[in-house]
């Protein structure tokens, strides 16, 4: 706390503890008392109003409203005939700092001359009718005979009907003054918006509380309250100041909190519109704007698409940039300045939320990136197994083939010499048995059938070469995308291969079948079961072949129920 | 007739079945098949399925239609892969049947021509 705030503070409790010395009577203290906590309220809302709004005069106008209400009891105690007059003269001037206050909230500036005019006046009446009436004041009327100080505005012995007169007219121009106030403060709270109009609501009611309470126990009504009544009312009243700036306070953190809260509910990679919806919630700000630099530097858009002026922001419009690569800027009510820690925190969640879309996206297209070269790298992988088959089926399997048929000629030749013949025969049945293996291999790298004659005819193949009895109950004679027959290739071969190594099964069967831009591919058997994806079973290079062409492979094995295996593949 | 365009593969097929006892006559891709099967007009082809141009089902359906009227000769498909690589395109041509090239043999090829293949 700075020395002046501490200043404020210690000659306000100098100025309370010297007012107690005020009452007439005893039986005023608990409400003097009353009087010294208001009178205190005010001077530390004053100081807390200056630490946390140290742009907002609101600091000074609570510590002005104050001193105003303390110092008339200390002029008083003072036994000096001028400082007893002062102070019982100015015991009303309070209202008019306290009404300054009210117009003034939450910047803690008037917001026009006419409303200035009104404060001037404000003051000017109370000070004039306050002096008016001192002129006929009598302290005898109020039973303060001995050691009482003079009056020293008294003319002669005073006047009770004056005296009345002139608090009558006072009372009707400060309850006019009064309206005027109350008037002023519900068109700002009407003209607001966004934060602003919210921070205004509690003052709304608290100065509909002041009004009442002037009317109430105002001379105009004349009503016969009791005492009790008539002097506690106001105290309660006037709590509404310090009372008004806590809820502000309160409603300042809440609103820091629930924006936490909401931030870190907001779901991964929400969008800005969500994000900004979101921020004006946890603010109560529906008038938040989260604007965008427009990549071609024209200017800033909203997310409602509205051009956004940085250099001329809309009346009672501020912007703020948002840190961040985003070039993204905050427009908010300019009643929002006055928390600075707020604008902060909000300006960190939303650039910390749009860090996070930005991330995502980033991830996502990465990973799109991934997906996508997965594919390319297995749809290149294809073509350089055909290429390979290809190659052996043109070079290596006909010259074997011609090979195989020079010796059988060279057998022929050879009847003569049954030791050449016998050579020449081993030599060709070598030759045979490389062109079988050599056959086996090029199937294995690639199919031939499937090129030649689609996913029916292969299917087919693979069934009558699988060494279980399989059947095949359903299968599509179109032709599909290279890939996604090739992966449907495999994983009934895969599938087959595995029933006939491992399933202990009797029989098989294959279902292929198209179905909402899907090709179901499910092969069955009736074996042991206890087959495991992540086992060496080949599932789990299977399950990665599927997924390279955003295919889901599921594989259901319960032990001793047979296996059930099942690939999802997109058949666009 | 024999279609292949691999020269290796046609000069020995051709020794063996000159040694059998057949007139051979050769073109290495499918326009030149049907091209020489109208002027020889042979009474078996023995085609290759894997050619440059049109694939071996499509000049079997080019001859079966018959050689500029002349009668339609025996097609005996070919390969080195089996006849199981290409599913049921063989059935569905009108080839009298399909033979591994690495069985070759002049006695397999007058079974063909008896209608009586293996």
């Amino acid at each position: 706390m700075s020395r002046r705030r501490l200043a404020v503070l210690i000659s306000g409790a100098i100025a309370a503890a010297g007012s107690l010395g005020w009452p007439p009577s005893p039986g005023y203290v608990p409400i003097l008392i009353c009087y010294e906590v208001i009178g205190l309220s005010f001077l530390v809302a004053g100081v807390a109003a200056w630490a946390r709004w140290p742009a907002s005069r609101l600091g000074l106008l609570f510590s002005i409203a104050g001193y105003l209400y303390l110092l008339p009891y200390i002029l008083v105690n003072l036994a000096n005939p001028v400082a007893f007059t002062i102070g019982n003269l100015s015991q009303g001037i309070y209202t008019a700092a306290v009404a300054q206050l009210g117009l003034a909230w939450p910047t803690g500036r008037l917001r026009s001359r006419f409303e200035c005019g009104v404060v001037v006046f404000d003051y000017a009446q109370l000070i004039g009718f306050s002096v008016a009436a001192a002129m006929f004041w009598n302290p005898a009327f109020v039973g303060c005979t001995t050691g009482c100080p003079a009056n020293v505005l008294l003319i002669g012995d005073g006047s009770r009907s004056d005296l009345d007169t002139v608090n009558t007219i006072g009372g009707l121009v400060s309850l006019a003054v009064t309206a005027i106030v109350l008037t002023l403060i519900v068109r700002h709270w009407r003209s607001a918006r966004g934060w602003s109009r919210r921070a205004m609501l509690p003052l709304v009611w608290l100065a509909f509380a002041v009004g009442a309470e002037q009317i109430v126990t105002g001379s105009l009504l004349n009503l016969s309250l009791p005492s009790l009544v008539s002097f506690g009312l106001a105290p309660l009243v006037m709590l509404a100041g310090p009372v008004l700036f806590v809820i502000s306070t309160v409603r300042a953190r809440t609103a820091g909190g629930a924006l936490g809260t909401a931030i870190v509910d907001l779901e991964p990679g929400a969008s800005p519109d969500r994000l900004r919806d979101t921020l004006a919630r946890a603010l109560g700000d529906s008038t938040l704007q989260l604007a965008f630099r427009q990549p071609d530097g024209s200017g800033y858009l909203d997310t409602a698409g509205q051009a956004v002026d940085m250099g001329r922001p809309d009346p009672g419009r501020v912007v703020t940039r948002v840190a961040g690569p985003d070039e993204a800027v905050l427009v908010y009510d300019e009643g929002l300045e006055l928390e600075p820690q707020l604008v902060r925190l909000t300006s960190a969640a939303a650039s910390m939320a749009l860090e996070h879309s930005r991330l995502q996206a980033e991830v996502q297209a990465q990973l799109e990136q991934v997906r996508a070269s997965r594919a390319r790298i297995v749809e290149a992988g294809d073509a350089e197994r055909r290429r390979l088959e290809r190659d052996l089926h043109d070079g290596a399997q006909q010259r074997l083939v011609t090979l195989s048929l020079a010796l059988g000629m060279a057998r022929d030749r050879a009847a003569a010499d049954p030791e050449l013949g016998s050579l020449i025969e081993s030599a060709s049945k070598e030759a045979r048995e490389a062109l079988t293996e050599l056959r086996e291999l090029a199937r294995g790298i690639h199919p031939a059938v499937l090129t030649e004659t689609g996913l029916a005819g292969a299917i087919q193949a693979l069934v009558e070469r699988s060494p279980v009895a399989t059947t095949v109950t359903a299968v599509p004679g179109g032709r599909f995308l290279a890939a996604i027959e090739a992966t449907a290739y495999f994983v009934v071969s895969e599938a087959l291969t595995n029933v006939a190594k491992h399933a202990m099964a009797d029989s098989a069967e294959v279902m292929i079948c198209q179905r909402a831009g899907r090709l179901v591919v499910q092969v069955s058997d009736d074996g042991a079961g206890g087959a495991r994806p992540e086992g060496g079973s080949g599932l789990r290079g299977l399950a990665d072949r599927v997924a390279s062409v955003g295919g889901v492979l599921r594989v259901d094995s319960p032990p001793g129920c047979g296996t059930r295996l099942e690939a999802d593949l997109p058949c666009p | 007739m024999i279609v292949d365009d691999h020269d290796g593969f046609r000069t020995f097929a051709r020794g063996m079945l000159e040694a059998a006892g057949f007139t051979v006559t050769e073109a290495a891709t499918g326009a030149e098949a049907t091209e020489v099967a109208r002027i020889a007009q042979p009474g078996l082809v023995l085609l290759d399925i894997q050619l440059p141009d049109f694939d071996g089902f499509e000049v079997a359906r080019r001859l079966a239609a018959g050689p500029a009227g002349g009668p339609a000769p025996v097609v005996v498909l070919t390969s080195t892969r089996e006849a199981s690589d290409y599913g049921g395109r063989i059935a569905a041509s009108p080839a009298a049947g399909f033979l591994p090239k690495d069985q070759l043999s002049g006695a397999v090829l007058r079974r063909f021509l008896a209608r009586d293949p293996v």
